[in-house]
């Protein structure tokens, strides 16, 4: 399943696809909490016209737990008290080096 | 209470109503209700067992005395589940019918017509001290208010509400209540604003693996390849949780690092800080907090190896001999760009800051705090480090005022950092050599004078041939008079002419500003630097404290808003005036003195 709809990227929701093959279909504005994602969605590239994104570097297991995070962060981005998400103990050292790769820090006011 | 007593007393007995009779009515329970009823089941039990068995009627015999009736148990029993089963029909039947549906439909309420019906038509279970026939063993017993429900309806007698019990999977316990509740989320929140931590929305997914990671951190055998930002981030988060100990050290220490950060050295022995040496011989940047087994013997060793650090921190290591740390900067000093020494009560002093020139010709950055060995001798040294740019001084000796002009005189220029806190007797001589000799200055702070003027302010501040200031703190530069509190005939401290000529200075570029405790800034000053309409614009202040500044209102906190648009935190603690601002979307008010302490974006002010 692919998520464009043939007019340029106009779609509300774009692919991650993972380096073995996974695809997850994601709200657009959910990755925009991802620095890297949001700079290949910017204008002229061609993830923005295609609306997929292919992350090389990152595989399905990981990109799951990243997907989950988007939601959760687009779920909670105006809230004052958030629940913290579970992360799970095993995955958490390639999270954190999924993190910094999709450039997922919190920003420094 | 006293309604009950007044009710019975005005009930009076007359004619053939006896006090029993009077006495239940008083609760509501009618005596000819009784009877009917009695009589009611007396036929009932009649006609169904018109000759009952003689088993039954033993039965009776041995059953409890209240019952007055003829009646057998059993019977009752079997009464009683048919009218049961009877309400059932007539409840089912009330449901069913096509007004009832229609009405429902109506109302729109699914449930509540329903449970309201039911508890209508559903036989009352009898109070806790009356008597009852058990619905499983058909036994009578007084009811208490422990006895269980049979599922059928009805109550149990207690020999069978514990064999229920047994039978029962044990119910589960109520999951705990997480530390953090309503009330701790709350508090929670509130401590991260005055933190400055606080952000809206979820925090990072870097934040969260850090979190789990640190909290984890006896299941992690190396950190892998991970770089240098994180794993500083890491370390921060494991000393907030104490838990860097000699184990969890050896995560941080990759051969190839060139920068190890400890936040919390206290759990690290002597040994513990000679291993980072020995595992990282390319080390530049070390630094160390609560570094206190940091001592003579890791310095003899640091002598001893090839390292050449550029930056060194230390926080708190007071069993360095004053002789190490001549060696150390004699042997070492060469490649030392930055040292900055915190809490070294005795022992770092006027020698160190001596040998500082002719051993560390390279020094850019210099930080003494809570020092008490050094004293004015030490501080004139400093005059020959000409390529110092950041010196910062927290000294417990007083140095005289001519000491810094002296330093002043002579590195001045290069200076971008000057930082003098808790110098009372600093004087208005120092302000006239920053704005003399100062061409490059970007961070000033003196504190806690009470000899220096408002008219020395002004003088450093106009016409200086400084850039713009990034960083002011003259917090508790002020007149100091318990006698005479309000007055200030001298000027003494930041006033008016100091602050607005301060503004008109850095204004443009100013980041972050601190006036606390300068009380004789006046409102009308406060109104001439933020002007209400805002025609007054700070583009870069973000931080902002004006917390004891007596004349700061509410007017003046809003024009201050209004004036610096990317402001992210104001505290105004102790300026007794602000009562109620509106603060807009993104900025954080801290201090406001009502029970609410701190107020963020967004949320109502009225609300209290």
């Amino acid at each position: 399943m692919d998520a464009t709809n043939g007019n340029g990227g106009a779609s509300k929701y774009i692919t991650l696809v993972s380096k073995d093959g996974f695809e997850f279909v994601v709200l657009r504005e959910a990755t925009l909490c991802s620095d890297y994602i949001r700079g290949m969605l910017r204008n002229n590239m061609t993830e923005a016209r295609t609306g997929r994104c292919e992350l090389q570097d990152i595989n399905g297991v990981i990109l799951e737990k990243v997907v989950e995070y988007f939601h959760y962060w687009y779920k909670y981005r105006d809230r004052e008290d958030v629940p913290d998400m579970e992360i799970p103990v095993e995955n958490c050292l390639e999270l954190v080096v999924a993190a910094d790769y999709l450039g997922m820090d919190s920003k420094p006011h | 209470m006293s309604r009950q007593q007044n009710n019975r007393a005005g009930r009076q007995i007359r004619g053939p109503q006896s006090a029993l009779t009077d006495f239940l009515a008083s609760h509501n329970i009618s005596a000819n209700q009784i009877r009917l009823d009695a009589d009611a089941r007396r036929r009932a039990a009649e006609q169904e067992n018109g000759a009952s068995s003689s088993s039954n009627q033993q039965q009776v015999a041995e059953d409890e005395v209240g019952e007055s009736s003829t009646v057998t148990t059993s019977v009752t029993v079997t009464t009683r589940t048919s009218r049961r089963k009877k309400d059932q029909k007539v409840i089912d039947k009330i449901k069913a019918s096509k007004t009832y549906q229609k009405r429902k439909r109506n109302a729109g309420e699914d449930d509540a017509d329903d449970d309201l019906l039911d508890t209508l038509l559903r036989e009352r279970a009898p109070l806790p001290g009356q008597m009852d026939n058990c619905a499983n063993c058909g036994k009578r017993f007084t009811v208490t208010a422990y006895s269980r429900n049979h599922p059928d309806g009805g109550l149990l007698c207690s020999p069978c509400g514990k064999e229920m019990d047994k039978d029962a999977p044990p119910k589960k316990k109520p999951a705990k209540r997480a530390a953090t509740g309503p009330v701790g989320r709350r508090r929670q929140i509130q401590s991260k604003i005055l933190d400055g931590t606080f952000q809206l929305g979820a925090k990072s997914l870097m934040t969260l693996c850090i979190e789990t990671l640190a909290k984890n951190i006896d299941l992690a055998e190396d950190l892998g390849d991970l770089p240098q930002p994180v794993i500083d981030k890491i370390a921060r988060k494991l000393s907030k949780h104490r838990l860097l100990n000699p184990t969890t050290l050896s995560l941080f220490l990759q051969p190839t690092a060139d920068e190890v950060c400890i936040y919390d050295g206290a759990k690290l022995s002597a040994d513990d800080y000679i291993r980072i040496f020995q595992t990282v011989p390319g080390l530049k940047r070390l630094k160390a907090r609560n570094a206190i087994h940091f001592k003579d013997e890791v310095m003899d060793f640091l002598v001893s190896r090839k390292t050449e650090l550029e930056d060194l921190y230390l926080h708190g290591s007071n069993l360095i001999a004053e002789e190490k740390w001549l060696e150390f900067l004699e042997k070492k000093g060469k490649s030392l760009q930055s040292l900055r020494v915190y809490w070294t009560d005795k022992h770092f002093g006027d020698s160190a800051l001596a040998a500082l020139p002719s051993s560390c010709p390279s020094l850019v950055r210099l930080k003494a705090c809570h020092n008490q060995k050094i004293t004015g001798e030490g501080i004139n040294h400093l005059a020959q480090l000409h390529h110092l740019k950041h010196l910062s001084i927290d000294l417990r000796n007083h140095v005289h005022s001519d000491v810094y002009v002296n330093v002043l005189s002579s590195i001045g220029p290069n200076l971008e950092t000057f930082s003098i806190t808790r110098e009372i007797e600093l004087d208005n001589t120092v302000l006239d050599a920053i704005h003399n000799h100062c061409r490059s200055l970007q961070k000033l702070r003196i504190t806690d004078s009470d000899v220096m003027t408002d008219e020395g302010f002004a003088r450093l501040f106009t016409n200086w041939e400084n850039k713009c200031l990034l960083f002011v703190d003259l917090q508790k530069c002020r007149q100091v008079d318990s006698a005479n509190p309000r007055q200030n005939p001298d000027n003494i401290g930041l006033c008016d002419r100091g602050f607005k000529a301060l503004m008109a200075h850095s204004g443009r570029k100013i980041q972050h500003l601190n006036v606390h405790g300068c009380r004789h800034i006046s409102a009308k000053a406060f109104e001439e630097v933020f002007p209400s309409d805002g025609k007054k614009v700070y583009p870069e202040l973000k931080n902002l404290e004006i917390s004891f500044c007596e004349e700061v209102t509410d007017f003046i906190v809003g024009s201050i808003f209004k004036c610096c648009p990317n402001l992210h935190e104001l505290n105004v603690f102790g300026c007794m005036k602000v009562k109620s601002v509106r603060v807009p979307k993104g900025k954080i008010l801290v201090g406001v003195p009502n029970a609410l302490g701190m107020v963020i974006e967004g949320v109502d002010d009225d609300e209290e």
